[in-house]
């Protein structure tokens, strides 16, 4: 499950930049790290976000569903083919390194995509949107991120609708692979171009209600930051920065 | 009293286009008038509604030639179609018809107040909690028109404002007119539902290709 | 940014993240998720194109839940910068052009996603470009040359596709609509 889930953990009533800057934080970090047992120790802290959002099983459910194609090539593009010391597994012969490389290159993906499967359900975009308003975010920043998902549900049952449509006037799916190119472009074309035409009048609506005003936007429903909070953000930098100092300087010794 | 909009000898010409849009039009709109521009499909009534709320040239490009001062302070627009007049960042009705207010940096105090008061006129209140994107199409024309509210325009514009609604709420919404109206507010409608907007309507004005061919009472644009 | 270009980088990356369901309908062996950011690079220009191709990295993981491909984000600007060079000498005014500057810009995709995919990812990412990868590793390949020649075989055929398609999106608009692109005129 992808997507906000409602709750009222720590996570959820936390200002919604401490959440997604957590996030953050193993996205940077996962990629300082070399080792698999650091790796995993990733691993469990974005598990430990998730149980303290509430969303444990969720998260680590979707994460692994979600990290598995990459577990089962990484599996065979090392495991299998990697390179020798080799160790035995059972009936098969698996890379020793390659094991290792597997296990670093799939703990990254799974802790990032488990910490932000976390953030994701634990924050509201509407409280992202009135923190970042809070914070004076020019308009065409939150515009961009919050407006561009509400739009997204009716453009693709637009583009289902043209599909049907054009299946009705005889436009055939299958065949060669350039018959299916050259479906290409009675599908695509009235979506876009549809799309291009509302233009104007999007950009007419939203000026004479104001977005265009230059003023700094009042935020209706803030939601409350703290000190700890903002405490913990910077933190968060020094943690990522001292980790990519140690890979740097471990590199070197 | 000055004029909310004053068009003198104007014409516009979008960009691209082989001819005029408008043509020659000399029109005032004073305080509190109720005018519905009338014309076939073509005849120049939406771009009147642009040129008059100051919209055209500015956002849509094109020329203009003659004199226009428009004495409004704020205007505001409502097209037919709710969907894309949605500013996409709102998940309550309530920060939608907020929106405009806020944007201009208002205290909070003030945006939440002309969002009650604007959806209080549109009947919506019970809406404010909804999330805009659930909505059927007439209630989110009333969050949109109550967003054009929100930040009291002097003069609005309305093309076509009832296209998408049952018969029920397109009689609401233009019943809502004439109370707008006596509050000083000048509304120009441009629509093919003559019924409805003469019913509510000051004035007519009628334009074939651009020009303006009569202007008076609504029955003899009517009739 | 005008009003106007924020519209129409929103649609852009609407049409980025839409586009593939037409693909999926079709079963075609491409992505086409740059032809939003291409198609803003023709229409408005390169700063409209970047943050068109930056906000699909983002939204595009926040839809999918695959967050580790944030860091392709780099790939997105140079598609666009690409982008909006080559409608500025004209590319997208014929069809054979654009899908001769599509294979440039396939080129250039692959030659950033490529080193990314190899020094963050190990060529793993998931998804048809590593299935090529294994193919090709099985087959003896070094791992890096793997990865380097499917990037650069699944990243020409889309981006061809993606120009010719953008080529004829902007032959097909209307010329009142073309109009309102002054950056078409030229």
């Amino acid at each position: 499950m992808i997507g906000y889930v409602t709750g009222r953990s720590p996570l959820h009533r936390a200002h919604p930049y401490t959440t997604l800057a957590l996030a953050g934080a193993v996205l940077l970090a996962a990629f300082a790290m070399t080792e698999p047992r650091t790796v995993w120790l990733l691993v469990l802290a974005a598990a430990a976000l998730a149980a303290v959002g509430g969303v444990l099983r969720s998260s680590v459910r979707t994460a692994l569903l979600l990290s598995l194609p990459i577990w089962a090539l990484l599996f065979v593009l090392y495991a299998l083919l990697g390179a020798d010391p080799r160790v035995a597994f059972g009936p098969l012969s698996l890379s020793s390194p390659g094991i290792a490389r597997a296990l670093v290159l799939g703990g990254r993906v799974t802790a990032i995509v488990l910490s932000f499967l976390t953030a994701l359900a634990t924050t509201s975009p509407h409280r992202l949107v009135e923190a970042m308003t809070a914070r004076g975010v020019p308009f065409g920043r939150t515009f961009l991120l919050a407006s561009t998902l509400t739009i997204l549900p009716r453009m693709r049952e637009r583009a289902a609708q043209i599909l049907e449509a054009q299946q009705c006037r005889g436009l055939r799916l299958g065949g060669s692979v350039l018959a299916r190119l050259r479906a290409l472009g009675p599908l695509a074309l009235p979506l876009i171009l549809g799309a291009l035409a509302e233009v104007d009048e999007q950009v007419l609506a939203l000026d004479v209600r104001g977005a265009a005003a230059g003023a700094r936007r009042t935020a209706v429903d803030p939601p409350p930051d703290s000190q700890i909070q903002r405490a913990l953000r910077w933190s968060l930098l020094l943690l990522v920065t001292a980790a990519y100092a140690w890979k740097f300087w471990s590199m070197r010794g | 009293m000055t004029p909310r909009v004053s068009l003198v000898g104007v014409t516009f010409t979008y960009p691209g286009a082989d001819r005029a849009a408008l043509a020659g039009v000399t029109l005032d709109i004073g305080a509190g008038e109720i005018v519905v521009v009338a014309g076939a499909a073509g005849a120049g009534a939406s771009t009147l509604l642009l040129v008059a709320t100051g919209l055209a040239p500015r956002l849509v490009g094109g020329t203009l030639a003659g004199q226009r001062a428009i004495g409004a302070r704020r205007c505001g627009i409502v097209f037919a179609r709710p969907w894309t007049q949605l500013t996409g960042l709102c998940s309550t009705v309530r920060d939608e018809v907020a929106f405009g207010p806020a944007s201009y940096g208002l205290p909070r105090e003030t945006v939440l107040a002309a969002a009650e008061r604007a959806m209080q006129r549109l009947g919506i209140a019970h809406l404010a909690a909804r999330d805009p994107a659930h909505l059927s199409g007439g209630e989110l024309q009333r969050v949109v028109v109550a967003s054009a509210l929100a930040l009291e325009p002097d003069l609005l514009a309305l093309d076509d404002p009832a296209a998408e609604l049952d018969p029920e709420a397109a009689d609401a919404l233009y019943a809502m007119l004439p109370q707008l109206g006596r509050a000083g507010t000048a509304i120009l409608i441009a629509t093919p539902d003559l019924g409805r907007a003469t019913a509510v309507a000051t004035r007519a004005v009628q334009l074939e290709q651009g020009r303006i061919v009569r202007d008076g009472s609504p029955a003899e644009v009517e009739a | 940014m005008t009003l106007r270009d924020l519209v129409l980088v929103r649609l852009g990356v609407a049409i980025n993240l839409v586009i593939g369901q037409i693909v999926v309908a079709l079963l075609l062996p491409i992505y086409l998720d740059s032809v939003g950011t291409i198609l803003v690079a023709a229409l408005v220009g390169p700063r409209a194109a970047i943050t068109a191709g930056l906000v699909s990295q983002v939204l595009s993981a926040v839809i999918s839940g695959n967050f580790s491909w944030l860091p392709f984000a780099v790939v997105q600007i140079v598609i666009a910068l690409y982008a909006s060079v080559v409608a500025r000498l004209g590319a997208f005014r014929r069809l054979w052009t654009a899908v001769a500057a599509g294979i440039g810009l396939g080129l250039v995709a692959a030659s950033c996603s490529a080193p990314i995919s190899y020094f963050l990812f190990g060529g793993v990412t998931a998804g048809g470009v590593t299935v090529v990868t294994t193919v090709l590793r099985a087959l003896g390949a070094p791992l890096g040359v793997a990865v380097a020649s499917a990037s650069y075989a699944t990243d020409l055929l889309d981006k061809a596709i993606a120009c010719g398609l953008v080529c004829v999106i902007l032959r097909g608009l209307p010329r009142t609509l073309a109009a309102r692109f002054p950056v078409l005129a030229r």
